[in-house]
């Protein structure tokens, strides 16, 4: 993050009220941009208008994760207002507040926790001066409370409100102090979610919900073969239809993957529907039609047997020429998934003349609204200067909205008529075209040595390629580093590691899926340490604990993990617990599952132990929430459905095919939070690897049965 | 033209009478509390009371609404303080919200037919609402927390 | 009440037929029954039986494949959940029968099964009384012999009250006949909605005979 402006601004917002505007200035141009140009389009982090009025912005978009309070309360601690008497506004994407208004990676927090309390501070700090010189006070017998400065000694009382004018003449602190963590008010305190009564009575506005005036709807009918092209489409049938209003092409890009596909516009989202299913269309599927996932899966493990790109070779591995008797290998395999975020892709788009303005529900509003090589602009032929967007409350993201393909594809629609285009997909348009989650194959070796101690690891990773999916300018020579996220990153103590990656051509559109490759490549990886464990005859908790002499954050976790799971107090004999931890980009979270094996062969899952390090705590309820819903996720992903292929098509279409967890399927969960200082880490996606490890290990311990391929059927082990 | 009675409110509509009724309710009458999740009662989101049962207006035509007494999100409590919205509320169940119109729909038939639902008969009026951000542990909580409020009568 | 010596079919005589030729115990009954339920002035419905045991079981042997196809089968299983599916697998979303067999709380059968089927695949069936048989009066078919299931039919007590006029006229009944206009993608039962009144009815006017185990 850019450092704080060393300016406040000052505005007349029309009348005699006034305004204050203190935060991070940007220039999307890289540049220093002129401060009348900022007066004149500056959007702030804090805003205080002489009303009293006190607006804290979040660029970071609200999809669950609890950005809409953390964001503002790192600010709010340290600027000494409570969260009930500010605004809370979402950013659009506004140029002058950088190119960071993204949500992904679990990074608003951890990215930003240090310098957001400063913008707070700084702004408390030029408050407190601008009292102190209005009453010709020394600035250290003044301090701030409640959106007010008060003087210690005579107890006098002003209002940020009241202090605009002075304020506006001072400039912002460059290191501010920040507060002590014992006086915190806000940061790691239970403070109830300021959108959560927006969302218990209809009024929190997502993406699908907005309305502009005189807006058409429009359904897009896609190539169901995917890589398939249009060669020609008849609308006759579909133009009779009462309300239509026009049927257009228009075009889609995804990474390297373009796709044009058929939109029927009418006066209603039903109309258009009905509409859609008149069309005639020709495609040309030529070279995708013959496409499966049983060969594609044989192709992957035809690939295990090369020898792959190096990802990371510590140690001497291929000298160690280890006896037979001491190695252990076995091949674990994943599934493809989709993202099935509630609210469907949508976007409403309205084009007049060179200007274009978005509503939408993203994950990343400065692609929308920026500059950069990959951004919408560039797709669209505008100019980003010119692109004006809305940015909702998104109804679920786990990295679908990071991508602006459903953007391209309502501009090109709504470039081709005069009035605003609400662009809806179908659940089953949402389940079909992704992108997916790629499958991750894994080849693994491990090896002892004659006294039983790891020497050897070795983890090769077969599977499409996302950088090549996502990117036109991937170097296939080189390894794709997210799919061998986290794997050489582990804190185990083995001298020789090696990892390597074997790329699979894939035509078919991958993308990030909360916690990335982590959200696959943990399951091998933590399952094939049990099965070393099992090897060495040693508790599983114990093996791992063998392999981390040394102080770590992830030995910290284990032991915590040990503790509050009551792991060494034996279970019954139908019973089983296992572990597995995670540490990547995102941060590390432990898990112990309990299950229960009964005589129908079925598996219930009894109770999940989380224990997720984090450094710095914002809101710990918002983290259990996160943490519960991560593991419901990745309990869905371990025993349901994946996505698969036959003749080029998307074998699953709705929730009745690929289904999601229930109610009545969840496991108790109880979540520790580890806020001990360093390094702060994520939230959104940690809880989500360790889960299916964890339980596979459990059902091996229950069972004796080890499970090597996801998804896996509880319901008969 | 058809006659609906949306929250104690009386709308004439000139649609297709085929037209399901979660589109009338979001598109014409401008109520976008009630949400489209997958159009074929799968997944909950688009609950609403007709006549006070928690149908799926997804696969409802609008011609079987005329005459009964619809309610929506928007109307299940004048200051969003039905039990069950406070109890929401007060354990911060939702994540993004995208579910919680339809969960609250159908734990509030739930409630006035069982004020005292144990697990089981969570399990049995929730399983139809989906939820993917997995906050599913928080709506239970918050259905028992709200049951007892409503016993209180607070 | 007359004894039959059918009360008691293990001590049945003529076990070497391949058919049991007899009124089985429940079909004592359900005359009785018949009888019992003529309407004052009427006449008893069992005279105008012509009873012939083979070609009732025969009829019955249809009649069973109907009622035991997911169409019917669905909505009269073992448990509490209802079926779905051709391959008859437990509905999801915990679907339970509930007391009156329309479902439970906000998971009432009406909330989705509208009184028409909803277009496309995939999408709910539908009719106007759609739901299981309730609590009381489970009628399940799932799991049943067909010497089970033809005895359970034929039993007042067991088949939802139903004399034998009520029995041929179930056969026309709306939900009855929903099994043949199921919607889009699902397999209809393998005979007729006609072949199945013809069976039907073949099967309770030669006395409904239950086949033997």
């Amino acid at each position: 993050m850019t450092p704080v402006s060393r300016r406040a601004f000052i505005r007349n917002t029309g009348g005699a009220s006034i305004a204050l505007w203190l935060g991070v200035s940007y220039d999307s141009y890289g540049g220093k941009t002129p401060d009348a140009s900022l007066a004149k389009n500056f959007t702030p982090y804090i805003l205080v208008e002489s009303n009293g009025n006190i607006t804290i912005y979040n660029t970071k978009p609200e999809m669950g994760q609890g950005t809409f309070q953390s964001i503002p309360a790192l600010i709010a601690e340290e600027f000494e207002v409570s969260l009930d008497q500010v605004i809370i506004k979402q950013s659009n994407g506004e140029k002058e507040l950088g190119n960071a208004q993204r949500a992904g990676g679990s990074s608003s927090i951890r990215n930003n926790y240090t310098d957001l309390r400063k913008i707070g501070a700084s702004a408390r700090e030029v408050f407190i001066t601008a009292a102190s010189t209005k009453w010709g006070v020394d600035v250290a017998s003044c301090y701030a409370e409640n959106g007010k400065v008060i003087h210690k000694q005579s107890n006098r009382k002003l209002a940020y409100a009241d202090l605009l004018e002075e304020a506006s003449k001072l400039e912002l602190p460059k290191e501010p102090k920040l507060k002590d963590p014992k006086d915190f008010k806000i940061l790691g305190k239970r403070i109830k979610r300021p959108d959560v009564a927006l969302k218990t009575n209809g009024k929190a506005e997502f993406g699908i919900d907005a309305q502009v005036p005189g807006m058409l709807y429009a359904s897009v009918e896609r190539c169901p073969v995917i890589g398939g092209t249009l060669k020609s489409f008849d609308a006759g049938e579909a133009l009779k239809i009462p309300g239509v209003e026009k049927v257009v092409e228009t075009e889609k890009i995804m990474g390297r993957h373009h796709s044009v596909g058929v939109a029927v516009i009418a006066n209603s989202y039903w109309t258009a529907l009905q509409a859609r299913k008149k069309l005639k269309i020709e495609w040309d599927t030529k070279g995708f039609e013959t496409f499966n996932s049983v060969d594609f899966e044989n192709r992957l493990r035809e690939l295990a047997k090369e020898e792959g790109i190096i990802d990371k070779n510590t140690g001497a591995i291929e000298t160690l020429n280890l006896p037979k008797e001491n190695i252990v290998d076995a091949f674990y395999e994943t599934p493809m998934a989709a993202h099935h975020t509630l609210e469907p892709m949508n976007c409403i788009a309205q084009v007049k003349g060179d200007q274009v303005e978005i509503w939408t529900s993203t994950q990343v509003p400065s692609s929308v609204t920026g500059n950069g090589a990959n951004d919408l602009h560039k797709q669209i032929g505008f100019s980003p200067d010119n692109i004006k967007l809305h940015a909702k409350f998104i109804g679920g993201g786990l990295g679908r909205r990071l991508y602006i393909d459903f953007i391209i594809e309502a501009v090109n629609i709504a470039k081709q008529t005069d009035k605003p285009v609400k662009v809806i997909w179908s659940r089953e348009d949402t389940t079909e075209f992704g992108p997916f989650r790629p499958m991750t194959f894994s080849q693994l070796k491990g090896g002892f040595s004659d006294d039983g101690k790891l020497v050897a690891f070795e983890h090769k990773v077969i599977s499409p390629s996302y950088q090549e999916s996502m990117r036109t300018d991937f170097d296939k020579t080189k390894v794709d580093k997210t799919m061998v996220e986290g794997i050489g990153e582990q804190a185990y103590e083995i001298p020789n590691i090696k990892t390597s990656f074997v790329r699979a051509d894939f035509h078919i559109p991958v993308a990030a899926w909360r916690s990335v490759t982590s959200s696959t490549i943990s399951f091998p990886h933590e399952c094939f340490i049990d099965e070393l464990a099992y090897k060495a005859k040693k508790d599983p908790m114990d093996f791992r604990m063998e392999l981390l002499s040394k102080p770590s954050d992830t030995k910290r976790v284990l032991q915590k993990l040990r503790e509050v799971s009551s792991w060494d107090k034996p279970l019954p004999k139908n019973k089983g617990r296992g572990v597995a931890q995670w540490e990547f980009f995102a941060g590390l979270c432990a898990q112990a599952v309990e299950v229960t094996y009964n005589e129908d062969r079925s598996i219930k899952v009894d109770k999940v132990y989380a224990v997720i390090d984090l450094g710095e705590v914002v809101s710990p309820d918002n983290v259990k929430n996160q943490v519960e819903g991560a593991i419901v996720m990745a309990l869905g992903a371990a025993i349901k459905p994946g996505i698969t292929f036959d003749k080029g098509v998307t074998m699953q279409h709705n929730f009745y095919d690929n289904p999601l967890i229930r109610i009545n399927e969840v496991p108790e969960i109880e979540v520790h939070i580890l806020a001990e200082g360093g390094k702060v880490k994520g939230v959104g996606e940690p809880g989500l690897p360790p889960f299916a490890p964890a339980l596979a290990n459990a059902i091996f311990a229950a069972t004796g049965k080890r499970i090597r391929k996801m998804p896996f059927d509880i319901k008969s082990v | 033209m058809i006659t609906l009675n949306v929250n104690q409110k009386s709308y004439k509509v000139d649609v297709d009478p085929n037209m399901p009724l979660l589109w009338v309710i979001r598109d014409v009458i401008g109520l976008t509390g009630t949400k489209y999740g997958c159009g074929v009662a799968q997944c909950g989101a688009c609950v609403v009371h007709l006549d006070g049962e928690a149908v799926r207006s997804c696969v409802t035509k609008v011609s079987r609404a005329e005459g009964k007494k619809i309610v929506t999100i928007e109307g299940l409590s004048q200051h969003n303080d039905h039990p069950l919205q406070r109890a929401w509320q007060e354990i911060d169940v939702p994540q993004c919200g995208y579910c919680h119109s339809g969960q609250l729909m159908s734990a509030a038939v739930l409630l006035r037919e069982n004020p005292n639902p144990t697990d089981k008969d969570i399990d049995a009026a929730m399983a139809g609402n989906i939820c993917r951000c997995g906050t599913y542990l928080r709506i239970r909580k918050a259905i028992h927390l709200a049951a007892e409020m409503q016993r209180k009568g607070k | 009440m007359k004894q039959h010596s059918a009360m008691k079919p293990t001590n049945f005589p003529l076990k070497t037929i391949t058919v049991m030729a007899i009124i089985l115990s429940v079909i004592g009954i359900m005359t009785t029954a018949f009888k019992a339920r003529v309407s004052p002035g009427g006449n008893p419905e069992s005279s105008k039986m012509k009873r012939d045991s083979l070609a009732s079981v025969q009829a019955f042997m249809d009649v069973y494949k109907v009622l035991m196809s997911p169409r019917c089968m669905n909505c009269h299983p073992a448990g509490e959940a209802p079926l779905q599916g051709d391959d008859s697998h437990i509905h999801i979303m915990n679907v339970q029968r509930g007391k009156d067999g329309t479902g439970l709380y906000s998971a009432k059968c009406s909330n989705c099964h509208q009184p028409t089927n909803v277009p496309g695949e995939h999408t709910p069936p539908g009719n106007p009384k759609w739901q299981l048989p309730p609590g009381d009066m489970k009628m399940v078919f799932q799991g049943k012999t067909a010497r089970q299931l033809a005895m359970q039919i034929m039993d007042y007590n067991q088949n939802g009250h139903k004399n034998k006029e009520q029995l041929l006229e179930h056969a026309h009944d709306t939900l009855v006949k929903a099994a043949w206009n199921m919607g889009e993608g699902r397999t209809p039962p393998p005979l007729t909605h006609e072949e199945f009144v013809a069976a039907w009815n073949k099967w309770i006017e030669t006395g409904g005979y239950a086949p033997a185990e």
